[in-house]
């Protein structure tokens, strides 16, 4: 993540890449180009803190549900490492809102299971968190310039049909991905005290 | 067995389906509360009713009572049933601070089931 300022805007801009999460109650905005990510963004409309993350849940989900695939855990986490920092920050998950993004058919070597995959992840995923989906923007065959106002909950998209208009969100996206695809590590250290 | 809880405390319903769903062939009742006041108070019902909690797995970034405050919490009274943290959170730091709170274990998400399983039957010494 790179923060600047954004003349548009006339306030900072935080720029995420693939694998980014932010949460912050400053008066921000908070970019991003998804092309086959996921990119979710949080907001707490009652004390106006919000946050984005950007994902890939990295294979299919079988009948099982998200709850009981290995692959699925990885996009749980995702989402509790973007719903923590949302806490951190002072937000409460009951009075969350979502507004999710992506998907997309990019042409960067992300079949249509996979695609399909992570749009049944994050639609399972908020109805078992009984959090509000406010806009669901998924799928198509192109990228989204997204601009989020966090204190707002305010979502600015702007399609690009072309990839070279967001060249560098695309190479760092298939780094992204190809990592994820190639981590066999899904779990995180123990540590026992006695 | 039959009265000792398994405390299941996270702010994420799908974090505590997927906790509930690794330990319940333990054999032991589950009781999950979504933060820390709510599972001060649901741990006050159960010994009120002749119950006891037999091991608490723990989130840290939780509303209205995170995990750090809840153990602190709870080990006012309870000094030797088992807190197994299981949180996002890694860093060194919050770690430290876990086990001077009293925390027992603390585990990094993702988590594997078995693994979360072979943690409690540690400290449950089953």
């Amino acid at each position: 993540m790179i923060k600047s300022e954004s003349s548009k805007f006339n306030k900072p801009l935080y720029i995420l890449y693939p694998g980014d999460y932010f949460a912050t109650k400053d008066d921000c905005v908070l970019g991003t180009v998804a092309g086959s990510c996921l990119c979710v963004c949080l907001y707490d409309k009652v004390r106006g803190i919000g946050g984005m993350g950007l994902f890939i849940v990295p294979g299919g989900i079988g009948t099982e549900g998200i709850v009981m695939s290995d692959i699925a855990r990885s996009g749980i986490t995702s989402m509790e490492y973007l719903m923590g920092e949302l806490v951190k920050q002072g937000g409460d998950r009951r009075y969350v809102r979502a507004k999710i993004f992506g998907a997309g058919y990019t042409g960067n070597g992300v079949g249509t299971e996979l695609i399909e995959a992570n749009i049944r992840f994050i639609h399972e995923y908020f109805t078992l968190e009984n959090i509000q989906v406010e806009r669901s923007d998924l799928g198509g065959d192109f990228r989204r310039r997204l601009y989020f106002v966090p204190r707002e909950g305010t979502v600015y998209r702007q399609i690009l049909k072309n990839n070279e208009e967001a060249s560098e969100f695309t190479k760092l996206e298939k780094e992204y991905i190809d990592t994820e695809f190639r981590s066999k590590k899904r779990v995180g250290r123990i540590v026992l005290f006695e | 067995m039959d009265n000792k809880y398994i405390m299941i405390i996270d702010d994420s319903p799908t974090i505590r389906i997927s906790v509930e769903f690794a330990v319940k062939k333990m054999g032991y009742p589950i009781q999950q509360a979504e933060n820390g006041e709510d599972a001060l108070e649901k741990i006050k019902e159960i010994k009120s009713q002749g119950g006891d909690v037999a091991i608490c797995i723990c989130d840290i970034n939780m509303p209205q009572m995170d995990g750090i405050a809840f153990i602190k919490e709870f080990k006012k009274t309870d000094k030797f049933t088992p807190v197994i943290v299981l949180t996002t959170e890694s860093e060194d730091g919050k770690i430290k601070e876990g086990k001077e709170a009293g925390a027992s274990g603390w585990i990094v998400k993702p988590f594997q089931p078995a693994d979360l399983v072979q943690v409690v039957q540690k400290f449950l010494k089953v």
